[in-house]
């Protein structure tokens, strides 16, 4: 069965780069906009991979990290978090709420898909 | 990798051995058609196993090194150093593309085109010339090196969703890799945290990436775990002669990096010189003798007169015996710290018995030299041509079973040489190749050695067989038996359908002796047969004879042992069930077996259990179940001839004396069923 993966960013020409990578590549997507849109999809299904953006209006990256890292059947599902080279502080931040690895933007899908590799097969 | 795929690639090993095999002697013997015609025959099989299991780059090339020896055969080209160093070379390349996981596919082709550029300058006829490009393993080994990596996660890596084994897996996928792993830190149950991380790896790996691409892969866990970069040599040390062992992956046990360190060193060097042997000197033996010197240096051994191995055995079976005393002594004193000891006692008899019996044993192809020699010989004196194969030579058989089953071997080859295989004639008529086949092989199975010999030939026709059983009185003309029971009269004394006795075989000794032979080692022999297809004759035989695993077994209070190697299952059964059998058939588990109720066969009354367990022994292959009173256990026993008196029985292959000094006879199941079956049949 193909794995599903949650983009999750504000911005939606890269919610449509990401899904259409991700879905070229085999994969199932959801997209969500923000934190809070992103909470609805931890509803019991199975998502085998959240890729977040970290800078998102109603509810950030950060938080959303944390939420899912607290909510039961979700807490060990492998989180990426899209960032750019300037950000290490955030990174660190990231890291320590739990986020498994990271993406660096822009990014290539090539790179996209390297980065998705090290966390889910 | 699918499972045919792997057949093909152990058997393209096989054939690059006998491929180098070939070569060597090749060397030795420039002239030799029939040399050429093997290496023919070798690229042949590569080509076409290639071509059917998705190696078509082996295919291909095969094909240009099979165009060189064609011409060789035709006599059109004459067998030169550069050849035999192409064909050395290739075999090495071969294996390198049949073991390529995609991470070497650019040396591989570069690698290629500088053979190709050999053979062509060989088919061009362009031999004397100098070769120009430099020598392939150097450009192979550009920018491959071999790094060794230790990671070591911390307990808590998988509490962000990273999952451990698939960084291993991606750095696995860099190169070439070895990876070991220990499981040593895993806690008791009690402190076990499921998901936690308890193992941690060591790697060697071969890549032509850089350092900055192994840390590359952990880039996500740089916290969360310890990675060790260190690199070990600048070239790639898989497939070096003598790494393997310093390879094997021994949970817990670490990688000793400076014994691989010292060897790639030392190989290194070697390579070097006899590189710069060659470019030096032209047409010299020089690197030969290195090539020799590599081999020797390599393989270390020292030659032990056989007395002192027999007498390494002697004790060691007595060490056996004396620990089966120890191990009943402690279990009947229970007591904790002695069982402990004896145990781990127990553990290192085993391995040092294991040991010594590795002494001992020699590999098949030490008979396997004098069998080409027949081969070649016979086959030309009954005007025949005859492929002799051998494979899985290296198996190894204890000394003694050796000597025993060169002679039933020789009769079953001169069998297949005089009656299975068919004149050249026959055989282009019959749509065959005109040289018939013969292919001897031997491997492990289990606690066995089995060797199968295999003719091409005309196969055994039962109607035949049947006709002379009948014309000998050895059965009654209206005898209902099935294809393989009449094929397996050839067993019976004195029988032989040749149409005229000849030279080779057909002399009065026939398969009866060979099975005689065989049996008086522990082995049984096999036989199938299609008509028009071939016979193979299938010999199985003990590791070693002189200690058994085995199962002790009582009746009536007294110890039997049943080679463990025979049994297949064992059922408790009500003794009710077993008196109410008709004609000795039971029914287990819905599958009816015959069975013989030792009881009766010894003619033991008394006591009878209420449960008794019936042990489904192979017999040929069929199961059929022996009853004995109540089983004791796994048993070591070291086999003891039985005393002069007792020569005679034949169902008993011997006793051993067990730890608490009583005797036990051991049963040899394959005659208890054979003799009991005569018995029942006469009354």
């Amino acid at each position: 069965m193909a794995k599903t993966i949650l983009i999750v960013d504000d911005s939606e020409s890269i919610r449509e780069v990401v899904n259409f990578t991700l879905q070229n590549a085999g994969f199932e997507v959801f997209a969500a906009g923000n934190g809070i849109e992103a909470q609805s999809f931890l509803d019991g299904r199975t998502i085998d991979l959240v890729i977040t953006d970290l800078h998102m209006p109603e509810m950030d990256g950060i938080e959303l990290i944390k939420y899912i890292r607290a909510t039961s059947g979700y807490s060990r599902v492998p989180i990426l978090f899209l960032t750019t080279e300037s950000q290490l502080a955030k990174k660190i931040e990231a890291k320590d709420a739990g986020a498994t690895g990271w993406i660096i933007k822009p990014f290539v899908p090539a790179k996209l898909l390297a980065a998705i590799s090290k966390v889910i097969r | 990798m699918d499972n045919f795929q792997r057949k093909f690639l152990e058997e393209a090993s096989d054939l690059i051995n006998q491929l180098e095999q070939a070569l060597l002697t090749l060397e030795q013997d420039t002239g030799n058609p029939e040399l050429v015609d093997s290496i023919f025959r070798i690229m042949h099989s590569l080509k076409g196993g290639g071509g059917m299991f998705g190696f078509d780059n082996v295919t291909a090339y095969t094909h240009k090194l099979e165009n060189m020896y064609d011409l060789v055969r035709q006599k059109k080209l004459k067998v030169t150093r550069e050849m035999l160093d192409i064909t050395f070379e290739s075999a090495d390349h071969i294996t390198s593309m049949l073991n390529d996981d995609g991470s070497k596919t650019a040396e591989i082709k570069k690698n290629e085109e500088i053979l190709n550029k050999r053979i062509d300058a060989i088919l061009l006829g362009d031999n004397s010339g100098e070769i120009v490009v430099s020598r392939a393993d150097e450009v192979t080994q550009v920018g491959v090196a071999t790094y060794y990596v230790k990671v070591k996660p911390y307990e808590h890596i998988q509490k962000n969703g990273t999952n451990p084994f698939f960084l291993i897996d991606e750095l696995v996928g860099l190169g070439q890799a070895k990876v070991n792993i220990f499981y040593s830190n895993i806690p008791d149950f009690e402190n076990f945290v499921f998901d936690d991380t308890y193992i941690w790896w060591e790697i060697v790996i071969s890549t032509d990436k850089n350092a900055d691409a192994i840390r590359d892969v952990f880039i996500f866990v740089e916290d969360d775990c310890e990675v060790t970069i260190e690199k070990l040599a600048d070239r790639d040390i898989f497939g070096l002669e003598g790494i393997e062992p310093l390879l094997v992956c021994r949970h817990d046990f670490p990688f000793d990096l400076d014994k691989i360190k010292s060897l790639v060193k030392a190989i290194t060097a070697l390579e070097k010189a006899k590189n710069e042997s060659v470019l030096k000197v032209k047409e010299n033996s020089g690197d030969e003798h290195i090539k020799k010197f590599a081999k020797e240096s390599s393989i270390s051994g020292i030659r032990v007169a056989s007395e002192k191995i027999d007498m390494l055995m002697n004790l060691v079976s007595e060490l056996i015996t004396t620990q089966a005393g120890l191990n009943l002594y402690a279990d009947r004193n229970k007591d904790a710290e002695l069982t402990r000891i004896a145990e781990s006692l127990e553990n290192i008899s085993r391995q040092l018995r294991d040991t010594a019996f590795s002494i001992t044993l020699i590999p098949i192809d030490y008979l396997v030299v004098r069998f080409r020699r027949l081969v070649r010989d016979l086959s030309r004196e009954v005007g025949k041509e005859i492929v002799f194969e051998a494979k899985g030579a290296e198996t190894e058989l204890d000394k003694t079973l050796i000597e025993g089953i060169s002679e039933p071997l020789m009769h079953i080859l001169r069998n297949s040489i005089d009656h299975g295989i068919e004149s050249a004639e026959e055989r282009v008529a019959a749509g065959k190749s005109p040289e018939g086949r013969i292919t001897l092989q031997a491997y492990y199975s289990g606690s066995q050695v089995v060797i199968a010999v295999t003719d091409d030939g005309a196969g055994m026709n039962p109607t035949k067989i049947k006709r002379k059983a009948i014309e000998k009185g050895l059965i009654s003309s209206d005898a209902q038996i099935s294809d393989k029971e009449i094929i397996d009269l050839i067993f019976m004394p004195g029988f032989s359908t040749s149409e005229q006795v000849t030279n080779i075989s057909g002399r009065g000794v026939g398969m009866d002796v060979v099975k005689r032979k065989v049996s008086d080692i522990r082995g049984t022999v096999q036989v199938s047969s299609q008509l028009g297809e071939g016979t193979t004759i299938t010999i199985k035989l003990p590791l070693t004879l002189s200690i058994i695993d085995g199962m002790l077994v009582r009746i009536a209070d007294v110890d039997y042992i049943i080679p463990l190697s025979v049994i297949d299952t064992i059922f408790a059964v009500e003794h009710s069930k077993i008196a109410a059998a008709f004609q000795n058939v039971i029914n287990i588990e819905g599958t009816q077996y015959p069975f013989y109720y030792l009881r009766d066969e010894f003619g033991i009354t008394e006591n009878v259990p209420e449960k008794e367990e019936v042990i489904m022994v192979k017999y040929e292959d069929r199961k059929i179940g022996i009853v004995v009173d109540n089983i004791t256990g796994e048993y070591q026993a070291v086999l003891k001839p039985l005393g002069k008196l007792y020569r005679k029985q034949d169902i008993f292959s011997g006793a051993s004396i067990l730890g608490d000094g009583t005797v036990a006879l051991v049963l040899d199941t394959h005659k208890v069923i054979n003799q009991f079956t005569k018995y029942n049949e006469l009354n």
